[in-house]
């Protein structure tokens, strides 16, 4: 993602320019599935949350200021829609709604991270918002921290905190596995 | 579970391609929806002429924009939310009240829920409601309209979704008594937010003030104060720039703000925070000079920096001396705001209240004048001395709110008043007290700037008292009282105007120096970096120290001046900036060997500063030694036994932590809302008016907020 053609676009958006949004939507549209898709693990409810996340944004661009990366205001973006999604459809997400696509043979390594995928859905919003945001998407602590607009030791916490969940629920696995 | 395996578990997530269908289908509704934004959004514009006018002709595309338009956006929500629980509430109350024993489920026409609210009207608030009342006969909630309303489905939806964000807040409104006409008020409102608003729900949104004290039935302006944008100071390479140079500040309007903000539970904007006024509003116990020849002195300290390892702080207090009991004559002209945005509880009747207190406080021989400004302008009150105070309070209690706000033509009339009376032994102010903007006559910046600036030179100073909320001008308060060599305050309680007005009246009326400016320069054997922390706004040039024509800050009788450097002495690990691998190396030892009369030295202080009535400054001096050092926060609690100058010293930097908490807290590595009230807790000292553990409490209601 090129930060400076993103900025450009939004220069254009912002003076009202549909054509430039509408591009800024076509290029991000992946980046934030992709996002969704990781909060959800439900191709559905992924692709509903990417269609309310591009509605909001086009109400929401005013509010990205340029402080930092277009990316990253994304990132709130889209994890907000998520949880207010989850909030507005009272849905509880369950073990069962996560798709394994990336799980095909049904081997113990494979097994083992099905089961912590899901451990991972159970987690609390702030904990697996963090985990996310660190483990998969690969931000530093402190960009996270960014995002999600706490404090570094904050994420560093929440981090901890998940992993000391996610360990005693596996430690027997990993013990005999 | 280590760090690997969750990595590869997690980044490995295969994430199926996106539908294209459905890629398509969002586009094509985002980009719809981003249409209709943006025609809303220019409608909105027209229908705001005031701010349209009121933007600075040269800069109009300035950076200041979106930060007024996402603050004003996230009142907006919060107040959709409020609205929603009032509604709530008005509808209960409606079932109550009228005749029609409706139960629940079935329908009500809005025709017949119209009647009903405007016969209520009538009946219960008399006149005064009628016209609003008029005015909402078409804003019927959406839960009375038919299920086949799609848009009014889709506001409620939203409404819905908005109560729910500030649930707590929502249920503490729907809990309390609310009189008959705030839901009223709140519907006709929430119809203008809606229709302005439903476009405009982006990604930010915050609980809605909850502040019932405030709640008044009368219209609120929200969301459009005015503040200027600042990027915090940031670190500076001293071989680069070994000069820093800023001019005083002594306003205090930041604090109050900021607390109004905070009480009613949000954060504030962090451009509403300037660091060094959040200090300033504390006084503190600097040592004062030993004599009167010489107006102040500055009490320089080192300090561990409290909230980053291996940097330091190098703390400059400045108190003025008092007038003790020998006050200056004054003759002082109130230019008041009467326009229709004063009529709320917390503006006219609460500068009236100021005013009455401070006359109170004045000596029988000064003078007082009011010129009152709406629509036009007007003198209430003649010169008077203040001993006729009956003569003084009625003009006062005659005060009405109403009309528009022509800031610039009463602003013309109440300097004319001051010259007119001009008394050369006196004190010659003009004090003018506003909720925000001057929207009629001179409405360009820079020539108001101008106009006061030329008065300032005649020896007539002003000062400015902001009050309320909404339509805030900050910006344009801080320029004027900035030009006019007075101070900048913001009054949002009783409380606030008795320290400003009383307490401090002879800091804040009698000034004993004038275009303070401050420069250090540092030692780039000892400090490696620095950091000014706040006064971004009050920057000079180098070379405007010693231009006497540069105008900077006053400081009045009692005033305290507090400003802070984080430094990252030599050879610390803390650096931000790598040495240059091409620098000038081999001048360094000679240099060293130069400078070894400066041994010790971090920094050498320079302030400059005019008597009021003079126009050539003079000079003060100070090498800052390893003398000064005074080691940890800790230490200096520790130390602090008898020594009331250490904890001032140490909460005045609890204060700045706090300060950049709100505002921008990239520089804080290890400090946290406990570690600040930990501190303030340990050093609030005696707190005679308890101000200080008002600034604790503060802190945790920011901590509260901000999780």
């Amino acid at each position: 993602m090129n930060e400076q053609e993103d900025n450009a676009l939004i220069a254009r958006c912002k003076k009202g320019d549909a054509r430039a949004f509408e591009d800024l939507v076509n290029k991000h549209y992946n980046t934030i599935f992709k996002m969704a898709y990781k909060w959800c693990a439900n191709e559905k409810d992924a692709e509903d949350i990417t269609q309310e996340a591009c509605i909001k944004l086009a109400r929401g661009l005013d509010s990205f200021k340029g402080k930092s990366a277009f990316t990253s205001w994304l990132y709130t973006l889209v994890i907000n829609t998520a949880k207010d999604w989850y909030k507005k459809n009272n849905r509880h997400r369950s073990a069962e709604d996560i798709e394994t696509a990336s799980i095909d043979s049904q081997s113990d390594e494979t097994l083992y991270a099905k089961q912590i995928l899901a451990a991972v859905h159970d987690l609390p919003d702030t904990e697996k918002e963090a985990l996310l945001l660190v483990h998969s998407e690969g931000l530093s602590h402190k960009e996270a921290a960014k995002v999600l607009k706490c404090k570094e030791s904050t994420i560093s916490w929440r981090i901890h905190e998940a992993r000391k969940k996610l360990g005693a629920k596996f430690e027997r696995n990993a013990r005999y596995g | 579970m280590d760090d690997k395996q969750l990595d590869k578990i997690l980044s490995d997530i295969d994430v199926p391609e996106a539908n294209e269908n459905a890629r398509k289908r969002a586009v094509n509704l985002a980009v719809a929806e981003f249409e209709q934004y943006q025609q809303k959004k220019s409608k909105n514009f027209q229908g705001f002429p005031i701010l349209a006018r009121l933007m600075d002709r040269t800069n109009q595309n300035d950076r200041r924009d979106p930060m007024e338009k996402a603050s004003r956006k996230k009142l907006v929500y919060g107040g959709m939310a409020t609205a929603f629980a009032v509604v709530l509430v008005a509808t209960t109350s409606l079932y109550q009240l009228s005749n029609n024993t409706v139960g629940t489920g079935s329908t009500v026409t809005s025709a017949e829920l119209s009647k009903v609210q405007f016969a209520l009207n009538e009946e219960k608030s008399g006149k005064n409601f009628s016209s609003i009342a008029e005015n909402i006969t078409t804003a019927i909630p959406s839960p009375w309209r038919g299920p086949s309303d799609k848009k009014a489905q889709k506001a409620e939806t939203e409404a819905d979704f908005l109560a729910g964000q500030s649930l707590e807040m929502a249920d503490a409104e729907v809990a309390s008594p609310v009189p008959a006409a705030p839901p009223m008020m709140a519907q006709k409102m929430k119809r203008e937010r809606l229709e302005e608003g439903r476009a405009q729900v982006g990604s930010v949104i915050q609980p809605a003030p909850a502040d019932m004290d405030s709640v008044s039935p009368r219209y609120q302006d929200e969301g459009r104060d005015k503040f200027e944008k600042a990027e915090i100071n940031p670190f500076k390479q001293v071989s680069e720039a070994p000069v820093s140079t800023f001019s005083v500040d002594v306003d205090t309007a930041s604090y109050s703000f900021v607390r109004r903000q905070l009480n009613s539970g949000v954060m504030p904007n962090p451009d509403a925070v300037r660091i060094e006024e959040m200090i300033n509003y504390f006084d503190y116990n600097y040592p004062l000079p030993e004599s009167r020849e010489q107006p102040f002195k500055p009490t320089v300290t080192m300090m561990d920096s409290p909230w980053a390892k291996g940097k330091k702080l190098m703390h400059i207090g400045i108190k003025g001396f008092d007038l003790q009991g020998e006050r200056p004559k004054s003759n002082l002209v109130f230019l008041l705001d009467v326009s229709g945005s004063m009529n709320a509880p917390d503006k006219l009747p609460l500068l009236v209240n100021s005013l009455k207190m401070l006359v109170d406080n004045l000596n029988e021989d000064d003078k007082v004048s009011i010129v009152v400004y709406a629509g036009a302008a007007g003198a209430v009150l003649e010169p008077t001395a203040a001993s006729d105070k009956t003569k003084i309070y009625n003009a006062l209690n005659s005060l009405q709110a109403g009309g528009s706000t022509a800031g610039a033509a009463g602003i013309n009339l109440a300097y004319q008043l001051a010259e007119e009376n001009f008394d050369e032994e006196a004190v010659n102010r003009v004090i003018l007290a506003t909720d925000g903007d001057f929207n009629v006559g001179i409405t360009d910046r820079e020539k108001l700037q101008d106009f006061v600036e030329e008065k300032r030179k005649t020896g007539i100073f002003l000062s400015v008292f902001g009050f309320g909320q909404g339509n805030y001008n900050d910006h344009l308060m801080q320029t004027l009282a900035q030009n006019g060599n007075g101070i900048a305050a913001y009054i949002d309680t009783l409380s606030e105007a008795r320290k400003i007005l009383v307490e401090e009246a002879t800091s804040s009326l009698f000034p004993i120096a004038k275009d303070v400016k401050i420069q250090i320069e540092f030692n780039p054997d000892a400090v490696a970096e620095y950091r000014l922390v706040g006064y971004e706004t009050r920057a000079l040039k180098r070379e405007d120290f010693n231009n006497d024509k540069v105008d900077a800050g006053d400081i009045g009788a009692g005033h305290t001046v507090t400003a802070i450097y984080e430094i990252v002495p030599v050879g610390s690990e803390a650096t931000s900036v790598d040495p240059l691998r091409y620098g000038d190396k081999e001048e360094t030892p000679a240099k060293t060997e130069e400078a070894s009369d400066f041994d010790g030295e971090y920094a050498f202080l320079k302030v400059r500063y005019k008597l009021p009535k003079e126009d050539t400054s003079k000079l003060l001096t100070t090498p800052v030694t390893t003398a000064n050092d005074a080691g940890s926060i800790k230490d200096m609690i520790e130390n602090a036994d008898n020594n009331s100058l250490m904890n001032d010293i140490a909460f005045s930097t609890s204060v700045a932590g706090f300060a950049q908490m709100l505002k921008d807290d990239k520089h804080l590595q290890d400090l946290s809302y406990d570690d600040i009230i930990e501190t303030a807790n340990k050093t609030k000292g005696e707190d005679p008016f308890g101000y200080r553990t008002e600034f604790i409490q503060l802190v945790r209601l920011a901590k509260s907020i901000d999780n």
